[in-house]
């Protein structure tokens, strides 16, 4: 199992009030696998995605990413996890506005030591793979709205991650493009990476092969997994 | 460190006018320390020069002025009594008046210096002292009606230059010029002139009075000890101490340098301040930096930099914004220090003031600006690492 929870609660406080966003949460996603998280806001489906990406620790439980279990890490630990382990699309892009597509690609691996030349060589070549060699040298704020979550897919593979966390990765893409971006998603779960989508759009939550549904912080329903 | 240093140059020219306007407070911050600073050391060097050249072996005796007139008078007598003092070489009095000079049909008012001829050139002359001559000779021995004059008094003074042959009227009465001093740099000095302290006293129906006695120290003598005996030994004279000042040039340059002290004080404090300001200013921008990029340490943390990594990053803003600053702060100060010694040299006369950038200045100004703006540049640092990326993110 690539991703792996067990008894995971997450409380968040806010003032006095103790807020449970996760309340007990058993799940296991194997190596190579297509799952979507669903559920309707407020179900917990975005505190679980940020437990799987290693951005946050549970309050309780245990979360284990490629058999390390997150809580147990300080936050540098986290830091060298996420970017080894995990590749981030969200639903806002997430883009740094003062660089270009190339540079934004090339970030994480800036952090991992890659030397510039061997960075950019590899940028390159992954905006080439998501279809955006004209754009290597444009801010986010001269590319459409399919293009900015293009050049965040080719930022999400830079360190060669083993999985993709897509957040809500369509919700502010016209039908279109949201498509080019699915199946661009999935193009890359062919070639071998753990893709873990959360969505609320049906349609895209139904094409992943392991469905799971998410209501008031506990997992409602698993489909497409023979769960023993 | 190139990367970081590139991706601060794309955040910094991103918000140019924020990085602008800090900038600004750390260059006005620092161009005022260096200008400050290189006025007061300049001051401090001419202070020493002049120390150097006067040399410590001479005691100077003027009666003190009480109501606008001498309160006391000083005579040929004193100075020979001085003259016996144990310690003192010799004794060269002198009588200072401003008389009615022409040359050709020209009349000015010009300061006359009336020394005795013979010890002229052991007074003022020679070693490290500030007279040389230019052209001609020194008074000597028996010089009744000559006259040596300052640079000034030669080139300035008279519509045209007045030269070694030439002849000026003192209160009526004729004198040769025989030699002219070159340029010392001292207002005072170079507008004087020199001749026979009897036959100016003559002149000017000044009997044996002299204004100033200077007394030449034996070689190896102890200064102080000699100036506490002619001042014993004329207070017994005089009937009072009260009458006259007995200093070492040591005391007159210490006395005016405790007045450039203060004027030191007062410019570094203007420095310190603005230098506050500019800090203030860095700390600023870069807690604004940090509120406003909360999105963007998200993004830089959910891409896999670690909390070191973050604050390099926040850091080397800081420290480019310091360097920057300091180094365009350095430029104009020395510039301004450069305008300043122009004015001073054109209404202060040459060499009266000069500022000193040293490199000293230099790299402390720089190193000082690079620590404000990392020290500035620490708190909003250590804020922005401790932010929780899913927060940051929800920014």
């Amino acid at each position: 199992m690539v991703i792996k929870l067990e008894n995971v609660v997450k409380i968040y406080r806010l003032g006095k009030v103790e807020v449970p966003a996760l309340r007990g949460i058993n799940l296991e996603i194997p190596r190579g696998e297509y799952a979507s998280l669903m559920g309707p806001s407020g179900s917990g489906k975005s505190t679980l995605m940020n437990l799987i990406g290693a951005l946050d620790r549970p309050t309780s439980g245990r979360v284990y990413i490629d058999g390390t279990d997150i809580a147990r890490l300080n936050d540098d630990q986290l830091a060298l996890l996420r970017r080894k382990k995990i590749g981030f699309v969200f639903q806002q892009f997430n883009l740094i506005n003062k660089l270009t597509a190339l540079e934004n690609v090339a970030l994480p691996m800036w952090f991992s030591g890659i030397s510039r030349s061997r960075r950019m060589r590899r940028a390159k070549e992954l905006l080439e793979l998501v279809g955006l060699e004209e754009r290597l040298h444009h801010k986010p704020s001269e590319l459409s709205g399919g293009e900015r979550q293009r050049v965040a897919i080719a930022r999400a593979l830079a360190n060669d991650p083993e999985i993709i966390l897509a957040d809500e990765p369509t919700g502010n893409l016209d039908t279109a493009s949201g498509m080019v971006v699915i199946e661009l998603l999935e193009e890359l779960n062919k070639l071998g990476k753990t893709l873990v989508v959360v969505t609320h759009d049906v349609e895209f939550g139904k094409r992943a092969r392991m469905r799971v549904k998410l209501r008031d912080g506990m997992i409602q329903e698993i489909e497409g997994v023979n769960h023993a | 460190m190139l990367d970081y240093l590139s991706f601060s140059f794309k955040n910094l020219s991103h918000h140019k006018v924020r990085s602008f306007l800090t900038l600004l407070g750390v260059i006005i911050g620092i161009m005022a320390v260096v200008s400050m600073i290189s006025i007061g050391s300049g001051m401090k060097a001419s202070l020493k020069e002049q120390l150097e050249q006067l040399g410590s072996d001479k005691i100077f005796i003027i009666p003190r002025l009480a109501y606008g007139t001498a309160a006391t008078t000083l005579t040929d007598e004193d100075a020979d009594a001085i003259e016996r003092v144990a310690g003192v070489a010799f004794v060269s009095p002198l009588y200072s008046v401003a008389g009615d000079v022409g040359f050709r049909n020209e009349r000015k008012i010009v300061k006359i210096y009336g020394i005795d001829p013979e010890k002229a050139e052991a007074t003022f002359g020679g070693g490290a002292s500030g007279y040389r001559l230019l052209k001609g000779r020194w008074l000597q021995r028996g010089d009744r009606y000559k006259v040596v004059i300052g640079y000034g008094v030669a080139s300035d003074v008279f519509s045209r230059d007045v030269n070694v042959g030439n002849t000026l009227k003192i209160h009526g009465v004729n004198f040769d010029v025989v030699g002219v001093f070159k340029k010392t740099g001292d207002r005072e000095k170079d507008y004087t002139i020199y001749t026979n302290l009897d036959t100016i006293r003559e002149i000017f129906g000044a009997g044996d009075k002299v204004t100033m006695i200077i007394a030449r120290i034996d070689k190896g003598a102890d200064i102080d000890l000699v100036r506490l005996r002619i001042e014993r030994m004329l207070e017994k004279r005089k009937g009072s101490k009260e009458n006259f000042f007995v200093m070492t040039q040591k005391e007159i340059i210490e006395r005016v340098g405790e007045a450039y002290r203060v004027v030191q004080v007062v410019f570094g404090g203007l420095a310190a301040v603005s230098l506050i300001v500019g800090a203030i200013g860095i700390a600023n921008t870069m807690i604004m930096n940090v509120t406003e990029r909360t999105r963007e340490i998200g993004i830089l943390k959910a891409t896999g930099a670690s909390n070191a990594q973050v604050m390099k990053i926040f850091l080397t803003d800081a420290a480019i914004l310091g360097l920057v600053g300091g180094g365009i702060g350095v430029a104009l100060g020395y510039l301004i220090s450069l305008v300043i010694n122009a004015v001073a040299a054109r209404y202060l006369g040459e060499g009266v003031l000069t500022t000193t950038v040293t490199p000293e200045l230099v790299l402390f100004a720089l190193t000082f600006s690079l620590v404000i703006g990392v020290v500035a540049g620490l708190y909003p640092a250590y804020r922005a690492l401790r932010l929780n990326p899913v927060e940051a993110l929800r920014a």
